[in-house]
């Protein structure tokens, strides 16, 4: 297996930032998450905060159409434009982690494809989320609902088959069982099985 | 005949909101809803076989008039003719497309005025509205979108507005011809319209809406067209026209077709040639023309806006047959009291705004047999009977511009503006547009009471 693409989609909470980090960090691949968000600022001239505000957002029904593959929608286009970058950097030959985006259906085609989707305990979550966003249980535990809730449309709205389905990915696995470092030390030794084959 | 009433409503909503809800292809929703019409409706509520065999309209490719038709006559059921036409007229435009024809046809006009922004702002909206006349406004927008994002970038210039009054143009220019914007074709064939007779009602007043919105355009948007930093063009350094064309004998061989088919239909009320012969010899001539990748042509058809439509007539006709349409033009005719005027600005607005915010394809299907029932009324006050038809028509099509999901066109035009850097909200779309469309919607009002009533 000469190209490597590792797509982590991921449960809010559940470190799947991290963990496809580390994974970039041992393969020594670039990760493609916060810069697909700013690749699509500098591309429409606006600040990465707006368009973070509308990545992986789902649009608007009510407000949105869309006629032969085209929308108005804006939170639609700019994940037209993260498809097609995706979709140019592994038609390009290159190895890289992307992180969520659709990419273990958007890439799937590509035979260097590896994807996973890490999940975790509720209670591990709300624990995470605590400390890295200083918020209070409730507050975690709301904020975890809502990331999901706007993941899972966004997925489910571009894709046909259901965000977090296993059957969706090569492996699914639950980081609150070994942690994020032993989560990441068990994908890599999967990956590198499957580049050995 | 109240249960059938009832599903047929039911099932009418329902398509309507799984329309709107966006989650099943529509063609799939309208045809869904189209076979629970046939069976539930028609089969197991009336019992009738003769409203299933009146609604498919199978019979009609057999008759005489579908093909060649003398005298005036208007359809029921399924509008084959609509779906024939738009079905050859698509095999056209992929031809014209593959050719390089409309991009060719883009910097031909921006060479022509030397690339200098404001003639190119303004010879694009007259284009656009020229071809959308013909052709349908989405691969017109497509073409012209793209290119003026192009120019914009070796030019220097902010495409929105320019891809806004593009799209505003298409919209309008799409409602002076009988082909140039489905819900036309649909009202044309159902009641017996010819080229002509589009052109001269609602084409007089698309005409002077044009002129108009050219200058109120203009006047909105020349300070964001005209960049500080503008240089001098030298036109040595952009794409030449020729360029654009990537086969030259499927280019010449395209062209000769387009006329053609402009000429048929400029002329089929002296010809009698039906829409539904016109779209079939057009598709027969471009597959010839383009032997060798026929089949890709015939690929590239939207089949699913056929389906679409095929569906979306059979829901229409069960509300037709059930007598649902008629209590609304009843409705319709008791709130106006019989003052023709306030039934035309019903029609006009009520159209306008709902195409607004909702496919005016569907809009006007279910529109066209209240209208119908209507005409007895409009008759017998001494007015012109087919005041209704065009307020419908105009209404629809110019009402589609205000919103960014309101036409085709709309959603295109936006997508292609936002692909490329430019993304247009929905209260930058509306600040200019919707105002234009009420102001065209002021003066189509003005224009049939002054012409008509």
């Amino acid at each position: 297996m000469s190209q490597l693409i590792i797509s982590v989609g991921r449960e809010f909470g559940s470190g799947g930032r991290v963990i496809a980090e580390g994974l970039a960090k041992r393969f020594g691949i670039p990760i493609y998450d916060r810069h697909l968000i700013t690749e699509v600022a500098e591309k429409i001239g606006v600040s990465p905060e707006e368009v973070e505000e509308l990545n992986e957002a789902p649009n608007s029904r009510l407000i949105s159409r869309k006629v032969r593959g085209y929308s108005n929608s804006i939170e639609d286009n700019i994940a037209e434009m993260q498809f097609d970058f995706i979709r140019k950097k592994a038609e390009s030959g290159e190895s890289f982690v992307v992180v969520g985006r659709c990419s273990e259906t958007k890439l799937k085609d590509f035979s260097g494809l590896v994807s996973i989707f890490i999940l975790g305990d509720m209670e591990t979550k709300i624990k995470r989320v605590m400390e890295v966003y200083e918020v209070n249980e409730h507050d975690a535990q709301n904020l975890i609902e809502k990331k999901d809730k706007k993941r899972k449309r966004y997925h489910n709205y571009h894709v046909h088959m259901h965000w977090g389905d296993s059957r969706l990915y090569d492996i699914s696995i639950n980081s609150s069982r070994l942690g994020i470092d032993r989560t990441i030390d068990l994908l890599e030794k999967y990956i590198r099985a499957r580049t050995e084959e | 005949m109240l249960a059938a009433q009832i599903f047929a409503v039911v099932i009418f909503i329902a398509m309507f909101l799984l329309i709107v809800w966006d989650k099943i292809e529509r063609h799939y929703i309208t045809l869904g809803c189209g076979l629970l019409t046939l069976v539930v409706v028609f089969g197991i509520c009336m019992r009738s076989g003769k409203a299933i065999w009146n609604t498919l309209a199978i019979k009609c490719f057999a008759a005489k008039d579908f093909w060649y038709q003398v005298s005036e006559s208007e359809s029921k059921g399924i509008n084959w003719a609509t779906i024939v036409f738009i079905a050859g007229m698509m095999i056209m435009v992929e031809g014209m497309a593959k050719a390089g024809f409309f991009r060719w046809l883009c910097m031909k006009i921006a060479y022509l005025v030397k690339c200098r922004t404001i003639p190119v702002f303004i010879t694009f909206m007259i284009m656009s509205a020229v071809l959308s006349m013909f052709i349908d406004s989405i691969t017109v927008i497509m073409f012209l979108a793209a290119v003026t994002v192009e120019l914009s970038q070796l030019l220097k210039f902010n495409p929105i507005p320019m891809i806004l009054s593009e799209i505003f143009c298409a919209n309008l220019g799409g409602s002076a011809t009988m082909c140039g914007d489905p819900p036309n074709i649909i009202v044309g064939t159902s009641m017996g319209f010819s080229f002509f007779d589009f052109l001269l009602n609602t084409g007089a007043v698309a005409g002077i809406c044009l002129i108009v919105c050219v200058i109120f355009f203009y006047l909105v948007f020349r300070k964001e067209l005209i960049s500080e930093n503008a240089q001098p063009i030298d036109m040595s350094k952009l794409p030449k026209p020729s360029e654009a064309i990537t086969d030259k004998k499927g280019f010449i061989f395209s062209s000769i077709i387009f006329g053609i088919a402009v000429v048929l239909l400029v002329t089929h009320s002296i010809t009698h040639l039906t829409v539904a012969s016109i779209g079939t010899f057009i598709a027969i001539i471009t597959l010839i023309a383009n032997a060798k990748d026929a089949l890709g042509l015939l690929k590239k058809v939207d089949y699913k806006t056929l389906l679409f439509f095929i569906g979306l007539f059979v829901v229409v006709c069960g509300l037709e047959e059930t007598g649902i349409l008629q209590y609304i033009a009843d409705f319709i005719s008791d709130i106006s009291g019989g003052n023709i005027m306030l039934m035309v600005a019903i029609i006009l607005w009520m159209s306008a705004i709902a195409s607004a915010f909702v496919d005016n394809i569907p809009f006007a299907a279910t529109m066209v047999p209240i209208i119908q029932s209507l005409a007895p009324i409009v008759i017998a006050s001494g007015a012109d009977p087919n005041t209704l038809a065009w307020a419908l028509s105009i209404g629809t099509d110019v009402g589609g511009s205000a919103t960014p999901i309101g036409a085709s066109a709309n959603v295109v035009g936006t997508s292609v503006a936002a692909k490329n850097g430019y993304p247009i909200s929905w209260g930058r779309y509306c600040k200019k547009l919707a105002p234009a469309t009420v102001i065209v919607l002021a003066i189509s009002t003005a224009y049939l009471f002054v012409r008509y009533l």
